[in-house]
């Protein structure tokens, strides 16, 4: 019979990150806007040029970022930023601070941003693959 | 109870006073008793563009000062009934109206217009802080640059916070053939970043240059394009559902599903 309930997964400690707190914002972030939060930020909307979001934890933005963007704020280089379109003035992660080259075509689908040897890279997000 | 609706743009010269001189010129064409209100103090404009400079006697710090009433400084148009204009000061500055003095302006005068129409100075400061303290609704002005779009979107989430919700976008000087060939934004792009919905689109048209320097409102020529723009916004303001003018722009505005009467 099914009573509507999924079987228990076990997770191991690195797929489930709980010590943080996430904090979300429904709405869209409008220049002249800052957000600051200790922990991680869920943006239900767009973050638009001219604003701003920054965590210590990871940022993830359900919707067009096209703002600043500061993830691990306080030196977390394991933090990364997310979007379903991913267009920043600025994206910083913890202490390194980048931009988009000029004559970039901007991507149509979602990325994710991290810290990979040292250098901040974009790549496209693969469901279940974006902490690797 | 009439409406009290403030047309605002963070950036300046986008067109807040053409905008406010055709709006409420159409609206009174429709019968209806407007009072247009010059929040611009310091910097008067609206009794120029409407051609009433010379009849100018008291002013809106004179009302919101207590040195005349209201009804002294109301300067009725020239050429329509039920428009008045309250002109701002112009040896004064922004300062010397606060937001309280301002709603009860407004409130005084929505008890005898059927709309109440302000124009919004420019900057994010004390002026505009005035000029929306008693409104109900707002109009955003903004012209296809990258610049003027920016500073629309501060505004929205300056009237957000100000509780003053879905403001609509009036989207004026658009040039059908830059959009074209992609050397201005489009419709698209400028609802794509400010996600509110679109009262209308002016193009740009040289008649309203030459019309307001007769001290005319556009609106009131029936030949001229940005004229029929400015009349559908003014249906759409009484709530009418009216299409895009510039559906007939070889289908530029396709994409966007949405046309939304102002009520
Ligand atoms: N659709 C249009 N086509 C051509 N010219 C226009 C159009 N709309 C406005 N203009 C012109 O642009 C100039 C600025 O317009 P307007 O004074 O209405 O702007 P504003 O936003 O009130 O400016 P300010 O911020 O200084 O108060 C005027 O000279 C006006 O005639
Ligand atoms: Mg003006």
């Amino acid at each position: 019979m099914d009573t509507g309930r999924k079987t228990p997964v076990s997770y191991s400690q690195e797929d489930v990150e709980g010590e943080e707190n996430t904090i979300l914002i429904r709405r869209t972030l409008r220049s002249g806007q800052k957000f600051y939060y200790e922990g991680n930020v869920i943006v239900m909307g767009d973050v638009n040029p001219g604003a701003e979001v920054v965590a210590t934890g990871h940022v993830i933005v359900m919707g067009q970022m096209r703002g600043m963007v500061h993830a691990g704020a306080e030196g977390d280089e394991s933090a990364m930023v997310m979007a379903f379109r991913l267009l920043p003035t600025q994206l910083r992660i913890a202490n390194h601070i980048t931009r988009p080259p000029d004559d970039e075509e901007p991507g149509t689908f979602p990325e994710v941003a991290k810290i990979r040897n040292g250098v901040v890279t974009i790549e496209s997000y693969q469901t279940g693959r974006a902490a690797v | 109870m009439g409406e009290v609706i403030v047309v605002t743009s963070g950036k300046g010269g986008v067109g807040k006073t053409t905008t406010t001189a055709n709006l409420g010129t159409g609206l009174a064409q429709l019968g209806n008793k407007v009072a247009l209100v010059d929040a611009d103090i310091g910097l008067r404009n609206l009794d120029v563009v409407l051609g009433l400079e010379n009849r100018i006697v008291y002013d809106i710090t004179d009302v919101t000062g207590g040195h005349c009433r209201l009804r002294q400084a109301l300067i009725k148009d020239k050429r329509y009934e039920g428009l008045f204009l309250l002109p701002a000061a112009q040896t004064k500055d922004k300062t010397s109206v606060n937001p309280g003095q301002m709603k009860e302006l407004c409130e005084d005068l929505r008890q005898e217009f059927d709309y109440v129409i302000i124009d919004c100075p420019a900057g994010i400061e004390q002026g505009f802080k005035n000029a929306i303290a008693g409104a109900d609704r707002a109009v955003v002005v903004t012209t296809p640059e990258v610049s003027a779009v920016r500073d629309a979107d501060r505004i929205v989430g300056l009237l957000e916070a100000a509780e003053l919700r879905e403001p609509k976008l009036i989207v004026n000087r658009v040039r059908y053939k830059m959009v074209k060939a992609g050397d201005m934004m489009s419709i698209e792009d400028i609802i794509d970043i400010l996600a509110i919905d679109l009262l209308g689109v002016v193009p740009e048209d040289e008649m309203v240059v030459i019309t307001t320097n007769r001290g005319e409102a556009v609106i009131c020529n029936d030949h001229s394009r940005s004229g029929q723009a400015y009349r559908n916004i003014v249906r759409r303001i009484t709530g009418e559902q009216v299409p895009l003018l510039s559906l007939e722009e070889g289908g530029l505005m396709n994409r966007i599903r949405r046309m939304i009467g102002f009520k």
